[in-house]
């Protein structure tokens, strides 16, 4: 009798286990399709050029691409501006800017790729570094639009810059993979400093952080002027 | 190097975030599609001289796919076997065309990205499906734009050469 009333009282318990552990289960049959996938992805990204021609083009496909958003500071900056940006506004921006950028930035490499003249690169990657930083340290907050088009008209500066060398490389799918991925990355790293205004000192710091990035946009800014 | 795994891949992937919005059963149909399909085409031989028309509708299609995570609706069974069956077809014709029939292996287990991509839709994190859709359409944008080039692109032979 005793046991009975001890299984009556544990059955909706261990129901409940049931289902943590059946859940458990899923969670980890996810990581482990998401390792093995993400594994292979990486294999197959990773694939050296050996059926290109080595003669011309770039040498390398992904990991050219891969390497080229991180290779300047100026672009790094901007990227992860973004991110910040976008995570300091809140929803929809925090995920809208990173969905604008990459979308814009074949824009711009579309114009790079068909050598359509634009204004100078190196202004419209120095002005970005300075206006996202100015928005971040200043903690603007504009309409969705504005916001959109602001991210939108310097991503097509970004995209020109990857655009141009595109065609020359010799596996541009893996290098396009490369720096589409670089970059997302990188917005990803935006968003989680930029979701430090969650915190107390949090806004401080990315406020901080902005108006450094501003000051280094005004350096670059000089660079391209000549000045 | 333009074909080869990469752009099969891409396509598989952009497929596994289409059907996170259909139900589980129409989305594991869906992969059993393509993989039968993929497998079907690509053991089939396509002219080279049809490269740029199969290499076009690979992209079209990673496009489609990836921009269906934007829709507002949820997929309905015949739409993501339709898609799967899609998807199936260009993925084969692809690797078809590819220097290795094994590329096929490489590119198709990407497809089960569907199931953690439903997870995580079904969670309430569809903004991040949404964010890596947007990626698979940038590189999808480029690789199709890339053909129309009046420049001799980097993957072909040129005078240099």
């Amino acid at each position: 009798m005793k046991r009975m009333r001890h299984m009556r009282r544990t059955a909706p318990e261990l129901a409940g286990t049931r289902r943590e552990g059946r859940s458990a289960r899923r969670r980890a049959a996810d990581r482990l399709v998401l390792a093995i996938v993400s594994t292979m992805a990486f294999g197959v990204a990773r694939v050296t050029p050996a059926y290109a021609h080595m003669g011309t083009g770039l040498p390398g496909g992904f990991e050219s691409g891969f390497r080229h958003p991180v290779s300047g500071w100026d672009h790094l900056l901007a990227m992860v501006l973004v991110g910040i940006w976008g995570a300091f506004l809140g929803r929809p921006l925090i995920y809208v800017l990173p969905v604008i950028f990459p979308v814009m930035m074949v824009g711009g490499a579309v114009l790079g790729m068909f050598s359509v003249p634009v204004p100078p690169v190196e202004l419209g990657v120095a002005m970005s570094v300075l206006v996202l930083g100015l928005c971040v340290g200043l903690a603007i907050d504009p309409p969705v639009w504005a916001a959109g088009t602001i991210v939108a008209t310097f991503a097509v500066f970004h995209g020109y810059a990857h655009g141009v060398e595109l065609p020359s490389a010799a596996d541009p799918v893996g290098y396009s993979v490369g720096f589409v991925l670089t970059t997302g990355l990188l917005h990803a790293f935006g968003v989680g400093i930029g979701l430090l205004t969650a915190r107390p000192k949090g806004i401080l710091v990315t406020r901080g952080l902005g108006a450094a990035v501003a000051l280094a946009g005004g350096w670059y800014l000089c660079l391209a002027l000549g000045l | 190097m333009r074909g080869g795994a990469l752009p099969a891949a891409l396509l598989c992937a952009a497929l596994a975030l289409g059907l996170a919005s259909a139900e589980r059963k129409a989305a594991l149909l869906g992969l059993a599609v393509l993989v039968v399909t993929a497998c079907a085409v690509a053991v089939g031989s396509i002219p080279g001289t049809w490269s740029d028309a199969v290499f076009l509708g690979c992209w079209t299609s990673v496009i489609a796919s990836a921009a269906i995570v934007h829709a507002p609706r949820d997929l309905k069974d015949w739409q993501a076997l339709a898609l799967s069956l899609n998807a199936g077809v260009w993925t084969g014709a692809v690797i078809a065309l590819a220097p290795s029939k094994g590329d096929l292996l490489e590119a198709l287990p990407v497809a089960l990205c569907a199931l953690p991509a439903a997870r995580a839709r079904r969670q309430g994190q569809a903004i991040v499906l949404k964010v890596l859709a947007s990626w698979l359409i940038a590189v999808a944008v480029l690789g199709a734009i890339l053909q129309f080039l009046p420049a001799t692109p980097g993957y072909l032979a040129d005078h240099l050469e």
